[in-house]
């Protein structure tokens, strides 16, 4: 029986601590849908398990699932560590997390059209408009266009973690313009089922294969020219993006052809790409590149990455963009509080997933909350993303905190504040150790929207803080993942 | 086909190929020296630097081109560009920008590759001497041509994947039949004299030693070896063969049928096969095989010129 056997051999002296652990209830006790996992790796010992980590490991170098850093000035070529204890998500809290999600995104798709659009929103004061309008990633530019079907949101990848009392799901941020990731989903299940096939026989885990297929479906239905024969094609800045080992997965995967920049070229509004036969029209873009670089003639004039002439062809509706331009105005930091706002505005209902409480620092009373409880908070830059631009109050020394008080203070509208928040932990292995630890995770589902109903993936990435104690998740910040499993039944 | 996708796949089958013919000749130049006087060295190692075309650099860093000197350099050296190390590197970095357009097992395959090559240790190795090295990248090689012929499927880009792949090795048979026919016949001749082992190893670093065997059942002579390597219409390695087989790359891409042609490419690819069928040897050696060669050399260059004016590059539409 799981509750009489000691922790032992893989396990360690493993301590469940203060945080929700999404494993044990208590000590010795597995919640139940953990519980036949949990006996599987207690039988193991650290060797065999090691040899299975490394298998995985080369699995992932051999067929170069790496990211790129550049911090070290060089861009050295990384895996992405990849932890082999799956987290698993009961089948009845996967389909709240589900709802609350498609909820969400319907809603961010509204606020966009809106924003770009008639502009209700301003007029009804729901939000202030110059909060709205002093985005970074606002983009004055594409107000009028009309997006093919009314889509802006074609997929979101939205962060969620755990209340650490309640266990509860709640969302940590909004990624609506183009979220990174989905292809270490595919791959961990792959690795996965390759390296610990015996973890799946115990148990029945929903599939998640499907995505490519979902999301090549919504990119056909945006077809300028209607049809089914779309051109499509994926924008990659290039081999030294950090995602690009993704972009060529999903070109693959979908069957459309993978260009950059210099592959396209605007004729008379029309977007074509160079090939060896002359130059061909493309319908859809799905472009991995950011708004900023998208066009040098509308945007960033320096920018190498984009298509001269690519914005006119857009706004002539020669082409389709996904996701569209301007996006980034729904995932501003800042924005990220009036989400709830939305959901009643737009749709009427409460929402069904919780935010995480939030200070605006563009508001005086919240800014003056901010600045006298720096060290127990976390103070977010509005417009980055990766864990850029952010301080982690309980762990900054006193310089980098005056550092930021001076930031903020010169420039409140670019910060939001929240408290700490202790994320879950789910048991993962430390090489370090030799055995298996708690580390903090996160939850990022990715959700395809083609315009009447929202397709989430089951489970999503799961990034765990491999270091002891981190709560940074960020794989360019010594995070890892794992594979998440969404059972079809509870346990 | 995008053209960069195109271009790619051309560039990667030449850089594979190149580390593989470098590999081979390293190997085989290495042991043919081991059963020869120290005072000959100087003389034998040259020439593999010159085929390279890389006298100068490699003048910055070594003194005497010896055997240690000269494997270093062709094998290891990440500071030169035709270093074996360098071209798996590029031909890898060529595949990574295309990895959606070729079969996961190739990928995986040259990904393997190269990751082998980077854990050599150049020390180790160069203490061992270079037969095992050379003998992973000659298999690597193979290897890769095996998996894409097995998993490509033979459209557009495997034709790209060809034409790079013979176009390259036209040229490098065509340098080491220049450069040995050099080496031995401009030698002071005290030095020079019928010097068989030296051609028995250009034979063998193609691998074509028995198959001149089995054609000429004759001694090893220098104009019989040029023959083969230059005009044999089936031997993998010949100029010609390699010639017919970018000619007929060619057409497929472009759909031409035999007797016309499409571009300068396939004009000059047409020309130079006429050459390669009708000439006679003797009458190449009359003319000089160095200036044939150099010729020879200076069209594979145009038509690589002409496949990427063709395919791979655009003039912008104003």
């Amino acid at each position: 029986m799981p509750s009489q056997m000691p922790l032992q051999g893989l396990f360690g002296d493993y301590k469940t601590g203060t945080f929700y652990d999404e494993m044990f209830s208590g000590p010795d006790e597995p919640r139940p849908h953990y519980a036949k996992i949990f006996q599987k790796l207690s039988k193991m010992v650290p060797a065999q398990f090691e040899e299975r980590r490394q298998h995985a490991d080369f699995s992932f170098l051999l067929q170069g699932i790496t990211f790129t850093v550049y911090s070290d000035g060089r861009g050295t070529e990384r895996l992405f560590p990849f932890d082999l204890i799956p987290r698993i998500i009961p089948n009845a809290e996967w389909q709240r997390i589900d709802r609350g999600l498609s909820q969400r995104v319907v809603a961010l798709n509204l606020f966009l059209q809106d924003v770009y659009g008639k502009q209700r929103i301003f007029a009804d004061r729901q939000i202030p408009r110059a909060l709205v309008y002093s985005c970074k990633h606002f983009m004055r530019e594409v107000i009028g266009i009309e997006v093919p079907r009314g889509i802006h949101t074609h997929i979101c990848g939205i962060d969620l973690i755990r209340d650490s009392k309640t266990g509860e799901f709640c969302v940590l941020e909004d990624n609506v313009r183009t979220p990174s990731g989905i292809s270490y989903v595919l791959e961990n299940r792959a690795v996965m089922m390759r390296t610990f096939p015996e973890a799946f026989q115990a148990y029945e885990v929903l599939p998640v294969n499907h995505y490519p297929a979902e999301l090549a479906r919504i990119l056909r239905s945006l077809n300028p020219r209607g049809g089914d024969d779309a051109q499509i094609v994926l924008l990659t800045p290039g081999i030294y993006n950090s995602a690009y080992f993704e972009h060529s997965f999903l070109a693959q995967q979908m069957g459309i052809e993978l260009v950059e920049g210099r592959d396209l070229i605007v004729d008379g509004g029309i977007v074509y790409m160079k090939t060896i036969h002359g130059l061909k029209r493309v319908d859809v873009i799905y472009r991995r590149v950011d708004d900023e670089f998208l066009d040098s003639l509308t945007f960033r004039p320096d920018s190498v990455l984009g298509v001269p002439g690519l914005m006119g062809a857009y706004r002539a509706g020669n082409v389709a963009l996904a996701n569209a331009v301007g996006n980034g105005v729904a995932d501003d930091k800042a924005i990220y509080a009036y989400v709830p706002t939305f959901i009643r505005y737009y749709l009427g209902e409460d929402p069904i997933l919780r935010s995480v409480d939030t200070y605006l620092c563009s508001r005086r009373e919240d800014l003056a909350y901010v600045v006298e409880h720096l060290p127990e908070l976390v103070v977010k830059a509005v417009g980055e993303s990766g864990g850029y631009g952010m301080l982690m109050g309980p762990t900054a020394d006193r310089d980098r905190i005056d550092e930021f008080k001076r930031r903020i203070l010169a420039d409140p509208r670019n910060y939001i504040a929240q408290h700490v928040l202790p994320l879950s932990r789910v048991p993962s292995f430390d090489p370090a150790l030799g055995c298996i630890a708690g580390r903090h995770v996160d939850l990022r589902p990715y959700c395809l929207y083609d315009g009447e109903k929202v397709t989430i993936v089951p489970g999503g990435l799961t990034r765990v803080a491999l270091q002891e104690g981190s709560l940074v998740v960020n794989s360019s910040q010594g995070g890892g993942s794992k594979d998440t499993w969404v059972l079809y039944g509870d346990e | 086909m995008l053209s960069r996708i195109a271009e790619s796949l051309f560039w990667l089958s030449r850089y594979i190929e190149r580390a593989e013919y470098t590999a081979r000749i390293l190997d085989v130049n290495f042991h043919t020296l081991l059963e020869q006087s120290k005072d000959r060295y100087r003389l034998r190692w040259e020439p593999l630097i010159v085929m390279a075309g890389e006298e100068e650099r490699f003048r910055q860093t070594y003194g005497e081109a010896d055997a240690r000197a000269v494997f270093e350099f062709l094998a290891f050296r990440q500071d030169n560009p035709s270093s074996i190390v360098q071209c798996v590197a590029k031909a890898r970095e060529n595949a990574r920008t295309i990895r959606d357009c070729i079969s996961r097992e190739m990928w995986e395959d040259l990904n393997g590759l190269y990751f082998t090559v980077n854990r050599f240790n150049p020390a180790e190795e160069m203490e061992a001497g270079p037969h095992r090295f050379c003998d992973a990248i000659r298999f690597g090689s193979h290897r890769f041509h095996g998996v894409t012929d097995a998993t490509l499927p033979h459209d557009e880009g495997w034709e790209f994947l060809r034409i790079g792949w013979f176009i390259e090795r036209a040229e490098m048979t065509a340098r080491l039949v220049d450069v040995q026919y050099h080496n031995l016949y401009d030698a002071p001749s005290e030095i020079s004299g019928p010097d068989n082992h030296q051609w028995m190893a250009v034979l063998k670093s193609v691998g074509a030693y028995e198959a001149y065997h089995r054609k000429y059942h004759a001694a090893i002579e220098a104009e019989k070896v040029a023959e083969m390597l230059i005009m044999h219409p089936l031997h993998p390695r010949s100029i010609r063969f390699s010639m017919t087989e970018v000619q007929s790359g060619l057409r497929a891409i472009s759909g031409t049928s035999a007797g016309s042609y499409a571009n300068e490419a396939e004009r000059l690819t047409g020309k130079v096969l006429e050459r390669l069928r009708y000439d006679r040897i003797d009458e190449i050696f009359k003319l000089g095989l160095h200036s044939y060669l150099t010729e020879m050399l200076e069209m594979c260059g145009s038509i690589g010129e002409d496949i990427a004016r063709s395919y791979f590059y655009y003039a912008v539409v104003a």
